[in-house]
């Protein structure tokens, strides 16, 4: 603890120089926090999505092929499903055509909540079902147009009326909130009978249905069973859990392991050079102090220690302050990448790769400031 | 006059004792080579994803797609064909046929070869031969072409590198119906997996009464008009058109958009760290050489050229990081092949690319030796002097 002040001191005899090496450090390992937090963020997001909400969608594809409505009475009576609701996606604009809001079409039977990510008040789910044009909005969503409860809203659809329009109106009965983080920011509910009956093409069809079963353990084997019901059918289905699709996003990002390890290491690699010469510079310059230093009674591993301390000292406090940063920025970036999040194990991470770069670049100058040989020192050779 | 003999002389005798200073100098260099090499590397993915979607694109050729919609939930009926086939302005083939294409597009999954991950693919059912089109890089590679009205398809060589079960009579089920891989073909440098097959057969498995697509060959170039007016004034097909340009980078915006997106913020979080350091550096250049320049001061030397050749120095210096980043770009990550979000393309480090990695690592030069120059520039003549 006495070494403190010297230690304290010695990063402060060149204020400039200590205070640019420190914005270095936070700026490298505020990328860094950003970068890992991508990483360490969608495997985290794995583990929270859910496991006893399946998607039964077409096993052509999840994303445009749709499944006629009919088979709901028949995944309804596979053992182990409590809820099975249908649901049609689509895109639509309010207002411009920058303003994307996705439509998803859901049918409002009795507990269909259950079946989905979607928290929403009893109040509004009351609401929801009474009316064939009502609509709920994510809150992000009525965050941004101000939309409020009562407001009769005209929205722009990829789907045709049956009179060739792409107008639509909906009514807004409540809002809820989405704890799926993939789920889309800007998305509103409508109901789905109301939605199929109004529409000129593709009557009767679903892009997939949502299912919640009874027991978390029976996931599974419902999903099997139901696989199994369609298999040799023109409607073969492929049924996932939220668990198992997020895990499937995450693989799908896999080819960003090699980037992002690619950048974090030129980031370091030039931290850790522009270090080295620094400190370097830094201990030639005070070759005459660490003499004196050693003068009165320090030994060299002191000395080593000392400079170590001291480029810990920087380097720390940069880390600290670059991935408070990135936590930070995370929010604003989530907006681009969802999924961004910053577990612990990060900021845990990052400070012992700092304490690392730190003493890798520390270890040439603290060996020549442990190295001095103090008469030579003394002796005039000043500021090398 | 004297400002230009007073900087050059001042720069010469900064470079010419750049040897005795290798630390700061290569610090400098390095955190600029990183900081360019990085952000080059990046910007060639989005670079890499335009070229290949923009690859064979031809001016006079159009996209007809149904209104508002695009790409794979576009559809246009299989009765609309004719009325599709007889618009004006379309070119006529040399057997007096209008050249109009229809694809059906059908996702399929496939499973990737090394770890097993589900990915999807387009399926796409063309009404054409394929390769009929003037398209000099689409050519076969080997088996033989699908037959009209079987269950048969050919693959593109990235899905044989890709994806498993492509070989060449390799089965695949698709829609309940055992499909047989025939052929393979090569499409330019084309890294995504495309797989084609009759699409009358294909619509046909799917119970699907409609095209997603029509690509269509104008006249010329100026005939666009007359078929957008054309389309425009026929309500009942609901569909429009565009430049097959347009539709393809439409495609590729979002994307694009988010490398670049990418590219930009690491880049410039990069950029900021060497500049601190090229700061850092070009400080204790300054410092060391404070006697120096109070004695050129002394002896007559103004400010402003001693503030001009630190500023210079320092742009000097970063231009051989900005090369050597993009050397180190195309030489590491040149037409590498990548395949973020599922979407398969080569790296492309292009001069342009080049060019706006030399533009960075100035501005890095420039705002990193504005600070040490001020200080040059501000050296107390007597007190540097006096010291020892």
């Amino acid at each position: 603890m006495k070494y403190l002040p010297l230690i304290w001191s010695g990063l402060w005899r060149k204020p400039g120089r200590t205070i640019l090496i420190f914005l270095q450090v936070s700026v490298a390992f505020a990328l860094f926090g950003v970068l890992q937090g991508l990483k360490t963020g969608v495997a985290h997001a794995v583990d929270v999505a859910r496991a006893d909400l399946l998607i039964v969608h077409s096993r052509l594809s999840s994303i445009a092929q749709p499944l006629p409505l009919g088979l709901l009475e028949q995944i309804r009576t596979v053992p182990g499903v409590k809820v099975a609701i249908p649901v049609e996606l689509t895109d639509g604009t309010y207002q411009k055509p920058d303003q994307g809001i996705g439509i998803v079409a859901v049918s409002p039977e009795p507990d269909w909540p259950s079946a989905f990510t979607y928290t929403i008040a009893p109040a509004y789910v009351a609401a929801f079902r009474k009316s064939r044009t009502a609509m709920l909005v994510k809150d992000s969503v009525a965050q941004k147009y101000g939309w409020k409860v009562g407001d009769h809203i005209p929205l722009q659809l990829a789907v045709e009326q049956r009179n060739g329009s792409n107008g639509w109106a909906f009514d807004v009965v409540g809002t809820f909130t989405d704890s799926d983080i993939g789920g889309g920011r800007y998305i509103v509910l409508v109901h789905y009978p109301y939605f199929d009956e109004a529409r000129l093409l593709q009557k009767g069809t679903v892009n997939h249905f949502n299912l919640a079963v009874s027991d978390p353990k029976l996931a599974n084997r419902v999903a099997d069973a139901i696989d199994a019901r369609f298999a040799n059918s023109s409607h073969e289905t492929k049924t996932e859990s939220l668990r198992e699709m997020a895990q499937s996003s995450l693989q799908r990002i896999g080819d960003f392991d090699f980037l992002i390890r690619a950048v974090v290491g030129a980031v370091l690699v030039a931290l850790l050079f522009a270090t080295t010469t620094m400190m370097v510079q830094s201990v030639h310059e005070r070759t005459p102090e660490l003499a004196v230093v050693k003068t009165v009674g320090f030994g060299d591993r002191a000395v080593f220690l000392l400079v170590l301390a001291e480029a810990l000292a920087v380097f720390l406090a940069g880390a600290v302050c670059g991935l408070m940063l990135a936590t930070l920025v995370l929010p604003f970036a989530a907006r681009f990448v969802p999924g961004l999040s910053m577990p612990g194990v990060v900021i845990i991470i990052g400070l012992a790769l700092g304490a690392l770069v730190a003493l890798v670049s520390a270890a040439i100058p603290a060996a020549l400031a442990a190295r001095l040989k103090v008469v030579t020192a003394l002796g005039g050779h000043r500021a090398a | 006059m004297n400002f230009i003999r007073q900087f050059v002389a001042l720069l010469r005798l900064s470079l010419s004792s750049l040897t005795s200073r290798a630390g700061a100098v290569l610090t400098i260099i390095i955190g600029v080579t990183c900081a360019v090499g990085v952000l080059v590397s990046m910007l060639a993915m989005g670079s890499g994803a335009r070229r290949q979607v923009l690859a064979g694109v031809r001016e006079d050729r159009v996209v007809v797609n149904s209104h508002g919609v695009r790409g794979i939930q576009s559809s246009i009926p299989r009765d609309a064909a004719d009325t599709v086939r007889d618009l004006p302005g379309i070119k006529k083939g040399s057997d007096g046929k209008p050249i109009v294409e229809f694809e059906s597009v059908v996702p399929i999954e496939a499973r990737r070869r090394v770890t097993g991950t589900q990915i999807f693919f387009p399926l796409i059912g063309i009404t054409g031969a394929p390769f009929s089109d003037a398209d000099p890089d689409m050519h076969l590679t080997g088996g033989r072409l699908f037959q009209p009205g079987l269950h048969e398809l050919i693959a593109s060589n990235p899905c044989v590198r890709q994806f498993t079960a492509f070989g060449i009579g390799d089965k695949r089920a698709i829609g309940g119906v055992d499909w047989t891989i025939v052929g393979h073909f090569d499409e330019g440098d084309t890294q995504q997996c495309i797989v084609l097959a009759d699409a009358e057969i294909l619509m046909s498995t799917f119970h699907n009464n409609t095209y997603t697509q029509a690509t269509a060959t104008l006249q010329s170039p100026a005939a666009y008009a007359v078929l957008q007016s054309a389309l425009e004034s026929n309500p009942t097909l609901h569909l429009e058109v565009q430049h097959e340009r347009e539709a393809r980078e439409e495609g590729i915006r979002l994307l694009d958009n988010l490398l670049n997106f990418a590219a930009y913020f690491v880049g410039s979080i990069m950029a900021i760290g060497a500049t601190l350091g090229a700061v850092n550096s070009l400080y204790s250049i300054v410092d060391a050489r404070r006697r120096e320049i109070a004695t050129l001061r002394a002896i007559g030397f103004g400010s402003a050229p001693v503030a001009a050749a630190v500023l210079c120095e320092s742009l000097l210096l970063a231009l051989p990081g900005a090369l050597l980043g993009v050397l180190l770009a195309r030489a590491l990550f040149h037409r590498m092949a990548v395949s973020p979000f599922g979407f398969s393309f080569l790296l492309d480090v292009t001069p342009g690319l080049a060019v706006i990695g030399v533009a960075w690592a100035l501005a890095m030069g420039l705002i990193g030796g504005l600070l040490p120059a001020l200080r040059a520039a501000r050296v107390p003549v007597t007190t540097a002097l006096r010291a020892t």
